[in-house]
């Protein structure tokens, strides 16, 4: 990699929470270029410097408005904004050829069938969850539930802090997807997402979830495999968020070099 | 067409905890009979009945024992390994030793009699013990030296060895999926000034009182997050179906010396 040039990478939403850590985290490393950063119009931070509204000495870059500029200036956009501009982002990556990094939760089919499509024409590294450990989690709850067999039940849980608005998590609802791919089972059917009140007893089928939100929590997820006389938990546990600027950052770099087409962070890291 | 005789499964140390729990998970598993069991030489079980109804008494002869069984299972003492593995040898007869606390001269003398019968040499004998030693040795191998490994076993105040064998055998699988020895990187009992943790170190800890569970867990702690890989025994019931499981594995296997894993299918 001698003599190549930093890869020039823009940030959508880089007044966001996760979009001021993103803007940190490309500054700070040699092989980045900070090409600029954009957040919804009307936002507080337009007009503002990049670096500074991220609490950094500023670097010379205004934030404006204009998606479309910074995806034709940018070699990669790293994107955790929301779903409602995920297929304008989307579009915007083919037609300039933009590696996207999407990290974007609570997307839905519709936005999934937006991604197919980029992927087409573009690189779309689709991360609803850039940490190395719960990725690494998705991969053992998969092999966990192969070996163990229906007689071990899975119950899900996710403690959040206050402010997070969907329930249960991304990652959450994915750990549960893979259980139910793992067993052939149809994920709607099979997810129990509330329990309240005269349940009866629990379906051998059940995968269930329960969600705890409060205080400042960055994320803990726990996959719990229950049998008679033993159970088996795997948790991760989020103790700072920066980790996931560091795993968007580092799949645009994984990105730089692939062909076109929707890749997964566990493509990045590498894990099966 | 008759059913083919029961496999006969004597126990070693049959009036201990685990032993009588062996006795009777053997007496109610289709396919087996309890064989005869043994107790140390004076113990008050000697000449007792081995189960109700079994017609048998307990006695202090080993010898007897692996004459007449077609398998055995120990999960004693340490100080009687060797010695069983011994009377193993001499007759043929499978053996699943459970103790934990083996000391290094007795393990070569265990591990002499594996090449002339099955020795099954479980660190645990659950099913969910085993699937965990699988995904700590695979999350070690993924995520490096970046993520510290540090190991809490809890336990039972009448345990009385530590670490447990299954906290040491989560050290080995960690040490395994680094590729490293465990002996070279093994911090066990730290206090005072300790200094700054070691790079690549994996550490052990144990904390033992009341009647708790047998909880284990494993910490891969990076920058920013942890994961925490857990198992909690509530019955030893896991433990005993295990020992049979695996009892009835050995019956029929050539002489080498098997972990669980072997007996699981996860190796």
């Amino acid at each position: 990699m001698i003599g190549r040039s930093p890869m020039r990478i823009g940030v959508t939403g880089c007044g966001g929470r996760m979009g001021r850590l993103l803007v940190a985290e490309v500054l700070s490393l040699p092989d980045c270029e900070l090409v600029g950063g954009c957040d919804r119009a009307g936002s507080a931070v337009i007009g503002e410097d990049v670096a500074a509204q991220a609490g950094l000495d500023p670097v010379g870059l205004t934030v404006d408005d204009d998606a479309e500029a910074l995806f034709q200036a940018a070699e990669a956009i790293i994107d955790c904004t929301n779903p409602a501009v995920a297929k304008d982002h989307l579009e915007l990556a083919a037609r300039h050829r933009t590696i996207l990094v999407l990290g974007t939760t609570g997307l839905e089919s519709e936005h999934h069938a937006a991604v197919d499509a980029a992927a087409l024409c573009t690189v779309v590294v689709q991360a609803s969850n850039m940490s190395v450990g719960v990725n690494l989690l998705m991969s053992l709850t998969e092999r966990a539930t192969a070996v163990l067999g229906p007689g071990f039940d899975v119950e899900i849980t996710d403690f959040h802090h206050r402010d997070k608005i969907d329930s249960p998590s991304g990652t959450t609802a994915m750990l549960g997807r893979l259980v139910a791919q793992e067993r052939r089972q149809d994920f709607a059917q099979v997810a129990r997402k509330v329990r309240h009140g005269a349940t009866g007893p629990r379906q051998p089928d059940d995968i269930g979830f329960a969600v705890s939100r409060g205080g400042d929590v960055a994320g803990d997820h726990t996959v719990i495999l229950a049998s008679q006389g033993e159970r088996i938990e795997l948790t991760q546990r989020t103790v700072s968020r920066a980790l996931y600027a560091q795993g968007g950052v580092r799949a645009a770099l994984w990105a730089r070099d692939k062909p076109p087409g929707r890749y997964s962070m566990r493509n990045v890291l590498g894990f099966a | 067409m008759s059913a083919s005789p029961p496999s006969r499964i004597g126990i070693v140390g049959c009036g201990g905890r685990m032993g009588r729990l062996l006795v009777q998970e053997v007496a109610r598993t289709q396919g087996c009979a309890v064989g005869g069991g043994t107790g140390r030489p004076g113990s008050a079980i000697i000449g007792r009945d081995v189960a109700e109804g079994a017609g048998m008494a307990v006695t202090a002869d080993g010898e007897t024992l692996f004459a007449t069984c077609d398998v055995v299972i120990d999960f004693s003492v340490a100080s009687v390994a060797a010695e069983s593995a011994a009377l193993a040898a001499r007759h043929g007869v499978p053996l699943v030793l459970g103790t934990s606390g083996i000391g290094t001269e007795d393990q070569a003398a265990i591990a002499a009699a594996g090449s002339r019968t099955a020795i099954v040499q479980p660190a645990n004998t659950s099913l969910g013990m085993n699937v965990v030693f699988s995904l700590v040795e695979h999350a070690a191998a993924a995520l490096g030296t970046d993520y510290d490994i540090e190991i809490l076993g809890q336990q039972h105040r009448k345990k009385v060895d530590a670490p447990s064998g299954a906290t040491l055998a989560l050290a080995r699988a960690a040490a395994t999926g680094r590729e490293v020895d465990i002996g070279q990187v093994e911090q066990r009992g730290r206090r005072d000034a300790i200094g700054r943790r070691p790079v690549g170190a994996i550490g052990m800890a144990t904390v033992s009182g009341g009647d708790l569970s047998v909880i284990h867990t494993v910490f891969f702690a990076g920058t920013g997050e942890r994961l925490e890989l857990t198992h909690r025994g509530t019955s030893r019931a896991i433990y005993t179906k295990g020992a049979v499981t695996a009892a009835r594995w050995a019956a029929s296997r050539p002489p080498g010396l098997y972990s669980m894993a072997d007996v699981l299918g996860l190796a």
